[in-house]
C-alpha cells in the first residue's frame, strides 16, 4: 500500500530526512513519535507532497513518485496531484476555510475537483459530517464552531476526498485536554474501520492502543519500529528510552 | 481667450468659494490703487503665461523671459504711469477673483469687455479690436460660418467668448479644451471638424500651420479691455489717459504689427466711446436652484458613470495585474510589477493626455469618454493590484496547502479559497479608492469631458456666484460619497467581527 525508500529531503543545507525507508500494507495503523524537529511533519508532508523530495520514491496505491529525477514539470505535477488524492491529510491548525460553512469545507473539494455532482457532493458531506457527530453543524462556520469540531469537520473533509491514506499531524495539540477525546474517539472509529493510517501524535494512550506499529523517529532517521507493546514495553534504542520517559513525566 | 488646466482651476474655484464664505471677501483698500502703485514703483498685471502666444508667452529662445504683445503694451503703459511693470501669474478663468482679492493691480490679459464682466470690475478703453476666427484642416472647405458648423463636434478654449458664442448659437457639438495645442491637435486627429478661435490666436497658431486653415471672414469683434477693481477710479482714468496717448503716438500699432496683429479693425480704437454699463446684478443660483441644480446634476450622472465604470475596469485589470505578478513566470512577473510602479510613479494628468492627445499619434483614436474611463481604470488598476496583493499575503499559508491537500491545483485553490478571502479582506481598502476616483474624475474635464466639477466651472464662469454653486457642487458631492463612506465603515466592521 506504502512503500517509502531512501528518502532524503534538505532545507538549503539543512537534512532533514536522511533516507527514510518504510512499508505499509493496507488497513494498518502507524504511529509516528520522536522529539519536536526530527522530522515528522517533514515526512507526512513529503508523502502528500507538501514538500518535494531531494531523493528517493514514494509509492501510495500503486501510484508512484521517484524525486530527483528529469521528468518535465507537466508530468510531474499530475503524478504529484494523483498521489495527493490518494492521501488526505489533517493539520495541527485544522486550516479550514473560513469563508465556507462545515458543509462547503467538506463539499468543495469533490466538487472542484471530482467534478461530482453538487447534490451528490451534499449528500456525502452531510454523511460524512454525521460520521464524525456534527450534522447538527452542516451550516455553522467554522469561527462557530470549537477547536474540537473544526478539527472533526477538517478530518471529514479529507474523507470526502476518499483518499486510500489517512495522515494525521499531531491533530489534537492545538486542542485543550477536555476537546481531544472527541477528536481520537473519531481517528480510533477510523482505524477500526480499516482506514490505512499514519498520525503522528504525543497521545501515547491512542499509540499504545490503536497501533498495529511504532515508528520512532530521530534526526531524521527511523531509530527504532515496532509494535507498540515492544517499543513501550522494551525500547532497544537508548534514545527512544530517554524519549519515552520525558512523555511519561508530562 | 485661451486655457487654463481646467481641473485644477474648478478645484481652486472651488477652494475659493470656501474661503470666502469663511473669511468674507477682501477689498480692504482704502485708498486709491494708483497711489500705492506709485509709492512702490511697481505696475502688477495679472496675466496667464500659460494661455500662450501671442499675448503673453515664454520666448522659444530664451524660455525664462515672457514675451507677447500684451508684456509690451505693460511696460509701455507702466513707462507712461513712470513704474516699472511686473507680470503676477494667474490662472486665466481666475483673474476676475483674483483681481478683486487685490492679488495684482490690473488684468492685461486678452480679457473682453463683455456685460458679464463688466458687472464684475472696470475696463480702461479697449487696446485691441479683436474677432471671432473659424479654422479648419486645409482639406476642410464647406465649414465657413457658425451655421455651417451645426451638428459638427467643434472645438474652443475654455471659458471663451468663442464658448459662449458657440454655445448659445445653438446645435453645435461643442469640445471644450484647457489650450490651444490641445485644439489644433485633436483636429488633425480627426476628433473635432473645426475650431472657433479669438482671431489673434488664429493668425499666431494656425495661419503658418500648413494643415489648418482660416476659414470664411472674422466675425463678432469685441473689445480686449484692461481690468481695474471698481475701487480704483483714479487708477482707470490714469490708464485711459495712458492707452489714448499710446494710441495716438502709434506706439500700439507698432506692438500689434510686431507681432503680426495689426488689421484696419484697430483704427476704431481712437475714438472709442465707452456706453453706459448696466449695474451688476447678482445672480443667487441657491435663489434659482430649481433652474441650476438640474445642470449639475446632469454632470453628476457622467461622473458616477465614469467612476462607476472606472472602477470595475480598475478593478478587473487590477486582479489580473496581481495574478500575474504573484504566480506567472519571471518575464511576465516583472511586467506586471514594472506596470504597477510605473502607474503609480506618474501623475494621472499626464497618463490622460497620453491616452488621449497621445495615442492618436499611433492610430488608435478613443473618443473622451472611453479614454477617461480608460485613463482612470488604468490607473486606478495598480492600487487595486496593491490592495489585492496585501489581502492575498494576509491569507494564511495554511489556506493553500489545506486546498492542495485536497487534491485541487493551484488555480483551483486561489479561485476557490484564497481569493474569497483576499477579495473579503480588501472591500473596505477599495470601497475607499472608489470614493477616490470618484472625487478624481473631475480631472477627466482636460479631455474635455463635461462631468460635475466641469459643469459647476462652467456655470461659475456665467454667474459668478462661487459660493452658491460650491456649495451645491460640494453637497452633491458629499451626498454621493457619504454613503459609500458608511458603507465602507460598516464593511469594514462586519469583516472583523467575522474574523477568527
Ligand atoms: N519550510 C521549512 N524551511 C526550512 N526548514 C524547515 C522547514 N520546515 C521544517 N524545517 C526544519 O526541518 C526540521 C524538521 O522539521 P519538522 O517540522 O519535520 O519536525 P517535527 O518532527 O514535525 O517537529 P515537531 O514535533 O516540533 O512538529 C526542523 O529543524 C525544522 O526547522
Ligand atoms: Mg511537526
Amino acid at each position: 500500500m506504502i512503500v517509502v525508500e531512501q528518502l532524503v529531503k534538505s532545507f538549503g543545507s539543512n537534512r532533514v530526512l536522511h533516507g527514510i525507508d518504510h512499508t505499509q500494507s493496507r488497513g494498518e495503523a502507524v504511529v509516528l513519535i520522536g522529539p519536536s524537529g526530527c522530522g515528522k511533519s517533514t515526512f507526512l508532508r513529503c508523502l502528500n507532497q507538501l514538500e518535494t523530495a531531494d531523493s528517493g520514491s514514494i509509492s501510495v496505491a500503486g501510484v508512484t513518485v521517484k524525486s530527483g529525477q528529469k521528468e518535465s514539470r507537466a508530468a510531474s505535477h499530475k503524478l504529484q496531484r494523483e498521489l495527493r488524492m490518494k492521501t488526505g491529510m489533517v493539520f495541527q491548525q485544522f486550516n479550514l476555510f473560513p469563508h465556507l460553512t462545515a458543509l462547503q469545507n467538506v463539499t468543495t473539494a469533490p466538487v472542484v475537483v471530482k467534478r461530482m455532482n453538487r447534490r451528490a457532493a451534499e449528500v456525502l458531506g452531510r454523511e460524512l459530517l454525521a460520521k464524525v457527530g456534527l450534522e447538527q453543524k452542516a451550516d455553522a462556520y467554522p469561527a462557530q464552531l470549537s477547536g474540537g469540531q473544526q478539527q472533526r469537520v477538517a478530518i471529514a473533509r479529507a474523507l470526502a476526498m476518499q483518499p486510500e491514506v489517512m495522515l494525521f499531524d499531531e491533530p489534537t495539540s492545538a486542542l485543550d485536554p477536555e476537546l481531544r477525546d472527541e477528536v481520537l474517539r473519531v481517528m480510533r472509529q477510523l482505524v477500526e474501520e480499516g482506514m490505512t493510517t499514519i498520525v503522528v501524535t504525543h497521545e501515547m494512550q491512542f499509540a499504545r492502543d490503536m497501533a498495529d506499529k511504532v515508528l520512532f523517529f530521530d534526526a531524521g532517521r527511523v531509530a527504532e519500529s515496532g509494535p507498540p507493546e515492544e517499543i513501550f514495553g522494551n525500547p532497544r534504542n537508548e534514545r527512544t528510552r530517554e524519549f519515552l520517559k520525558r512523555v511519561a513525566v508530562k | 481667450m485661451k486655457h487654463a488646466l481646467r481641473w485644477a482651476r474648478s478645484g481652486g474655484a472651488l477652494t475659493i468659494a470656501i474661503l470666502l464664505l469663511l473669511g468674507g471677501s477682501g477689498h480692504a483698500f482704502a485708498a486709491d490703487t494708483l497711489d500705492s502703485i506709485r509709492a512702490r514703483g511697481e505696475l502688477l498685471w495679472g496675466a496667464d503665461a500659460e494661455g500662450g502666444a501671442p499675448y503673453v508667452y515664454p520666448d522659444p529662445e530664451h524660455p525664462e523671459k515672457l514675451i507677447g504683445f500684451e508684456v509690451d503694451l505693460a511696460n509701455a503703459l507702466a513707462n507712461r504711469l513712470g513704474v516699472k511693470a511686473r507680470v503676477v501669474q494667474n490662472q486665466w478663468d481666475q483673474l476676475i477673483p483674483a483681481l478683486e482679492r487685490g492679488n495684482f493691480d490690473i488684468i492685461l490679459n486678452g480679457l473682453e469687455i463683455t456685460p458679464q464682466n463688466q458687472q464684475q470690475i472696470n475696463f480702461a478703453r479697449p487696446y485691441y479690436v479683436y474677432a471671432q476666427q473659424i479654422v479648419t484642416l486645409t482639406g476642410t472647405t464647406n465649414l465657413t460660418t457658425l451655421a455651417d458648423l451645426k451638428g459638427h463636434p467643434v472645438g474652443v478654449l475654455a471659458a471663451t467668448a468663442a464658448q459662449r458664442l458657440v454655445q448659445a448659437f445653438g446645435g453645435i457639438d461643442v469640445r471644450i479644451y484647457p489650450g490651444n495645442v490641445e485644439n489644433f491637435q485633436d483636429m488633425k486627429a480627426g476628433r473635432i471638424d473645426a475650431a472657433v478661435l479669438d482671431l489673434p490666436i488664429a493668425l499666431f497658431y494656425a495661419k503658418p500651420d500648413p494643415a489648418l486653415r482660416l476659414s470664411g471672414e472674422p466675425f463678432a469683434p469685441g473689445y480686449y479691455g484692461i481690468g481695474v477693481r471698481r475701487t480704483d477710479p483714479e487708477l482707470l482714468a490714469a490708464l485711459n489717459q495712458a492707452i489714448a496717448d499710446l494710441l495716438a503716438d502709434g506706439t500700439i500699432e507698432k506692438i500689434d504689427r510686431k507681432y503680426g496683429l495689426w488689421d484696419e479693425r484697430q483704427a476704431v480704437l481712437k475714438d472709442y466711446h465707452q456706453e453706459a454699463v448696466a449695474q451688476r446684478k447678482t445672480i443667487s443660483t441657491l435663489r434659482e436652484w430649481p433652474k441650476y441644480l438640474p445642470l449639475l446634476l446632469r454632470g453628476a450622472v457622467t461622473t458616477i458613470e465614469l467612476s462607476v465604470l472606472g472602477m470595475a475596469l480598475a478593478m478587473v485589470t487590477g486582479l489580473v495585474i496581481v495574478l500575474i505578478r504573484l504566480y506567472s513566470v519571471a518575464p511576465f512577473r516583472w511586467f506586471a510589477q514594472a506596470y504597477v510602479e510605473f502607474i503609480r510613479g506618474t501623475p494621472l494628468l499626464i497618463q490622460l493626455f497620453l491616452i488621449y492627445y497621445g495615442l492618436p499619434e499611433i492610430g488608435i483614436r478613443l473618443n473622451a469618454f472611453v479614454a477617461a474611463v480608460v485613463g482612470l481604470g488604468l490607473n486606478y488598476a495598480a492600487s487595486e493590484a496593491e490592495n489585492y496583493r496585501a489581502g492575498i499575503q494576509a491569507v494564511p499559508r495554511g489556506q493553500m496547502e489545506a486546498a492542495q491537500a485536497l487534491g485541487m491545483s493551484h488555480g483551483q485553490a486561489l479561485r476557490h479559497v484564497i481569493l474569497p478571502q483576499a477579495l473579503r479582506m480588501v472591500i473596505p481598502p477599495v470601497t475607499n479608492d472608489f470614493i477616490a476616483m470618484f472625487k478624481d474624475s473631475s480631472i477627466v474635464s482636460v479631455i474635455t469631458m463635461v462631468e460635475l466639477t466641469k459643469v459647476y466651472g462652467m456655470l461659475a464662469m456665467s454667474t459668478y456666484d462661487y459660493i452658491g454653486l460650491g456649495l451645491m457642487t460640494a453637497g452633491i458631492y458629499f451626498a454621493l460619497s457619504y454613503p459609500a463612506s458608511i458603507f465602507a465603515g460598516r464593511l469594514e466592521r462586519r469583516l472583523q467581527r467575522d474574523r477568527r
